[in-house]
């Protein structure tokens, strides 16, 4: 077979999911219940990928203690960048690790492998780069591409004229003179970013193509569209209830319900009496309570939810403890994230890493409680709580 | 106490590489010298001291044409590492070619009577008595396999033999107390000491049993007992990811190690901790009764997890002892009727606890092996095992493996005690999240870079602590190289206090409900000489105030609290040796899996 290297960018933070990203990176937060990263790398096994280089830097030693050496026989060689300074930076730390024509994927969003065999059939070595990208509606948010038949004329972060803008997908086919256009692209705030690059292959007069594909492509850019993102996961069958329903080695409670779509993962204890779905999914290792309730919710690993407690709308973090009887009655509420706030958002509660619920309290809608907060028993949360808080009643 | 491959094959050409991938597998039996020969029309040797790159750098690059070969990386018992000790050791004019793994007992006097008919020895290694006693046989007209036995047969003492000669595409090979697994390739077949030395070619084995002979064919392995009557074999298929063996971006495998620790964990646990119903049930020990008391035997690192796991079954009421096994045989440990010998080995061959646990199978207890690895010698001869699940550990430092033992052994005292509690259990279960926490926030690397360049480094913790301090102290040693102690915190006064002055930190393991202020007792006592003290504790707010650095620790009760306080320690030991750009991996003197009494 022949052999196919793909470096995948999974060294920045993604700041806009704090808190979860409190002691690791977006590319190791959950989709259903498995890291974005792992669904990355299974789209790229199936496009035919027979080697990964993975650009690892913030909270580097948990995305290396996940996957080890190899993913699914694969080896994986990781290369650190030990600054965050842009997409293009960070493809910069791979170029010792790869030679010729190299597939360039994030990490942090999940594209279906048909978009990745595209980029691959559609690029030859005349062209300087080849981009995989989707006519989509909502191109404002994310890039977009310009394209004259085959051809990329123009690409823009965030676009908000009306031209005609395809979605750039973040699948890439490079030639090694990537590496120079990055170099050669003036920083922006101190960061080189991937489209920069670009960009100076543009104006190099390079050939740079796109290829327009049909699928899946999802990303999270807040956190509780870590809810919406695993929504998308189900209903495109990536997570089949039937083979990711409920793990072997989890155990259920004859008494228990659950109500499909569900992924129980590896490890998982529900009690006598409690409700479990649709749309939940719950990390290995988790804990429901007897008579307690998970519906349309995130719940990452090891984390126990008490008995009788209700967790809807729910996204949360490790380690986190929901006590007896609390309520997270779920959206729509008002999220503030900085200066901005969001209304109307489907969000029970974000909770960081590790928060213990001490039982008996309450969720206003749209409520974030960062990581190792503390909420006494019988509070009320509302609002957006700093990591370590004590909230008392 | 080293590593052994054999290998003949129909493909010609990679005989080298495949003696070469095994040895780099084997290294962590031993790696002060290494060596390998080629069987063709002649034996073509080389071996050199050091790492197995040296041996590598040492072999011509020309394809190595062969019709078999062995291979042999050493860790010395006999005779400093050196080029002329290292194996494989010869006869006179290059015919035979022995590995050994083991101690020849009698080697002395088979050497005296050797050299009295004219054999000459170029080593201080017990192994050569062997390629001369072949040729002695060989010149007296017996075949090579005949030789092979005749020889073998005048060893007292343990080993694991290979032989290969010159013309021949056989391996002879032979084990007694050393271990050797057979592997059945699709083009060749294999020997080795462990699996990991030709993991990547096969999973199917045969375990030669003590006593057993072997002749090892391209075309197929025929097994023989001492009598040379042909043995029916079982072949098994090894569960072992190959790929587990990667340094995976970290830039030692003992920090990998460390970081793969809350995955271990959830291994071992799995499918044995039920919390809802408060249930510890391991499938392995369904038919286990303990009626008498129980004795752990172990060395090194397992030894504290024995004394850890003595006292949970103390605490629990049922009478547990620790005793290190190199000492139980000479101890004479009364052993009562109805006792449980637990042997606690990582490797399920350490040469001291497999000796204890025969020791403890004769006398008529029940034995019981606590070990990670399927099949292993401990696994095969105890009454029962339990396997810790850690998955395989490359760095000589035990560190996961250290905390699965302890894992196990708590899952053991209950199933042993009759005893489990929600309450346990749950505290089992949050385990792997708490060592993630520790792992998230430690600040061992600062402390680290504070205490460097101490004079030395002590370690007290009272109660589960108390075999935490002795295993941070351990840590200590075997990797940075400084001197370490480690001690239960009321013997501090009765002696080492007089160690103590301002340029020798003392890590005080100090958490909930061991008798605090006993503990902080002894911290004061140390304080007052002016020594730094790193608190490792879970009640910083009690702790705080006497100690110059705190290493903070989640709270999961007397008897887990300790686990993770170790993970500090760890840390701390790892990134003192890393500033001190130690060998961390594969420190001097030291091998990881110690098949030698």
């Amino acid at each position: 077979m022949e052999s196919v290297t793909a470096v995948v960018l999974a060294g920045g933070e993604g700041a806009r999911l704090r808190p979860l990203t409190h002691n690791r990176p977006k590319p190791l937060l959950p989709a259903a219940t498995t890291p974005i990263l792992e669904h990355v790398f299974d789209r790229l096994l199936e496009a035919g990928v027979t080697e990964l280089v993975v650009v690892v830097g913030y909270e580097r030693n948990r995305v290396q203690a996940h996957f080890g050496p190899t993913y699914e026989n694969v080896p994986i060689t990781y290369v650190t960048q030990d600054r965050q300074l842009g997409s293009g930076h960070a493809l910069l730390a791979a170029e010792e690790a790869v030679e010729g024509t190299t597939l360039v994927v994030n990490g942090d969003q999940i594209v279906s492998s048909t978009v990745i065999g595209d980029v691959l059939a559609a690029h030859d070595e005349s062209a300087a780069a080849t981009l995989g990208v989707l006519a989509r509606s909502d191109v404002g948010s994310y890039g977009g591409v310009i394209l004259e038949d085959d051809t990329v004329t123009e690409i823009v972060e965030n676009p908000q004229d009306d031209r005609c803008y395809r979605l750039n997908a973040g699948v890439y086919a490079f030639e090694p003179a990537i590496f120079d256009a990055i170099r050669r692209a003036k920083p922006r705030a101190g960061e080189q970013s991937l489209t920069d690059g670009i960009t100076a292959l543009l104006e190099s007069d390079a050939d740079v193509h796109g290829v327009v594909s049909e699928g899946l492509w999802v990303d999270a850019t807040y956190p509780w569209d870590l809810l919406d993102v695993s929504v998308e996961l189900f209903d495109a069958g990536i997570v089949d209830p039937d083979r990711d329903g409920v793990a072997d080695t989890a155990t259920v409670h004859e008494s228990a319900v659950v109500r499909e779509p569900v992924a129980i993962a590896p490890d998982c204890e529900i009690g006598a009496g409690a409700v479990v779905g649709p749309y939940a999914c719950l990390g290995e290792n988790v804990t429901v309570g007897s008579n307690a309730v998970v519906e349309r919710s995130v719940v990452d690993a090891d984390t126990r939810i008490g008995a009788s407690a209700t967790v809807v709308d729910c996204v949360t973090g490790v380690g986190v403890t929901v006590g007896n009887g609390t309520t997270i009655p779920g959206g729509p509420g008002d999220v503030r994230v900085g200066d901005r706030v969001f209304e109307d958002e489907s969000l029970g509660a974000v909770l960081g890493d590790r928060v213990e619920d001490q039982g008996g309290c309450t969720y206003v809608p749209g409520a974030v409680v960062g990581s190792s907060a503390t909420v006494s028993t019988g509070a009320t949360v509302r609002g957006t709580l700093a990591a370590g808080t004590e909230v008392r009643p | 106490m080293c590593g052994i491959i054999g290998y003949t094959g129909s493909g010609t050409g990679d005989v080298l590489d495949v003696l070469m991938t095994g040895l780099s597998g084997l290294e962590y039996r031993g790696y002060d010298s290494a060596g390998v020969a080629v069987a063709n029309s002649s034996l073509e040797v080389y071996k050199r001291e050091g790492e197995v790159s040296a041996l590598e750098n040492a072999v011509p690059d020309s394809d190595l044409d062969g019709l078999a070969g062995i291979g042999h990386t050493r860790w010395s018992t006999h005779g400093p590492p050196t080029d002329a000790n290292a194996h494989p050791h010869t006869d006179d004019d290059g015919r035979v070619a022995v590995v050994h793994n083991g101690i020849i007992e009698n080697y002395q006097a088979l050497r005296r009577e050797l050299e009295a008919d004219g054999y000459t020895f170029t080593s201080d290694t017990d192994t050569e008595v062997v390629p001369h006693l072949i040729r002695s046989a060989l010149d007296s007209g017996a075949d090579r396999e005949t030789a092979f036995r005749q020889a073998v047969q005048r060893l007292e003492g343990s080993y694991a033999v290979a032989t290969v000669f010159n013309g021949s595409e056989t391996v002879y090979a032979a084990r007694n107390e050393s271990p050797l697994v057979l592997g059945i390739g699709e083009d060749g077949h294999y020997l080795a000491s462990d699996v990991p030395a030709f993991i990547e070619f096969t999973d199917r084995v045969v375990y030669l049993e003590d006593g057993q002979f072997a002749r090892v064919n391209p075309s197929g392995i025929v097994v023989t007992d001492d009598q040379g009557a042909i043995v029916e074999t079982a072949v098994e298929t090894v569960d072992w990811d190959p790929e587990d063996a990667g340094k995976s971006g970290y830039d030692h495998y003992m920090l990998k190690e460390i970081h793969e620790q809350p995955t271990a964990i959830r291994k071992c646990l799995r499918e044995r901790v039920t919390e809802l119903e408060g249930s510890i049930d391991v499938a392995e020990l369904a038919d286990l009764e303990v009626e008498g008391p129980v004795q752990f035997v172990a060395c090194g690192t397992s030894y504290h997890a024995a004394l850890y796991g003595a006292r949970l079954l103390r605490e629990r009421g049922v009478p547990a002892q620790s005793f290190l096994a190199s000492e139980y045989d000479v101890d004479a440990v009364p052993l009562p009727e109805g006792s449980l010998v637990v042997g606690v080995t990582q490797s399920g061959e350490t040469a001291d606890t497999m000796s204890a646990l025969r020791a403890a199978n004769r006398a008529g207890a029940t034995t019981l092996a606590l070990t990670n690895v399927v099949g292993s010698s401990a696994a095969r001869e105890c009454d029962h095992v339990m396997y810790i699940r850690a998955g395989p550990e490359i760095g000589v430092a035990a560190t996961k493996t250290f905390v699965s033992q302890q894992v196990a052994l708590a899952m053991l005292s209950s199933v042993v005690s009759g005893r489990g509690s929600q309450e346990f259990a749950q505290q089992l279960r949050a385990l792997p999240d708490q060592i993630q926490q520790v792992l998230d926030e430690s600040t061992a690397r600062e402390v680290a870079a504070a205490y460097e360049d101490a004079d030395a480094y002590f370690f007290i913790g009272r109660g589960y602590n108390a075999p935490v301090a002795l295993e941070g102290a351990l840590k200590m040693k075997e990797i940075t190289y400084n001197h370490a102690e480690g001690f239960a915190a009321g013997e501090l006064k009765h002696g080492p206090l007089a160690l103590v002055t301002d340029s020798t930190p003392v890590f005080a393991l100090v958490t909930e409900g061991d008798d605090v202020s006993k503990t902080l007792g002894n911290v004061k006592e140390v304080e007052a000489r002016d020594a730094p003290i790193v608190a490792v504790t879970d009640i910083p707010d009690q702790v705080s105030a006497y100690a110059d650095h705190v290493l903070e620790v989640p709270s999961s009760g007397p008897r887990f609290t300790p686990i993770l306080a170790n993970i500090q320690l760890q840390l701390v030991a790892y990134w003192i040796a890393n500033r001190l750009d130690r060998s961390i991996d594969k420190p001097r003197n030291l091998a990881k899996s110690v098949t030698v009494k």
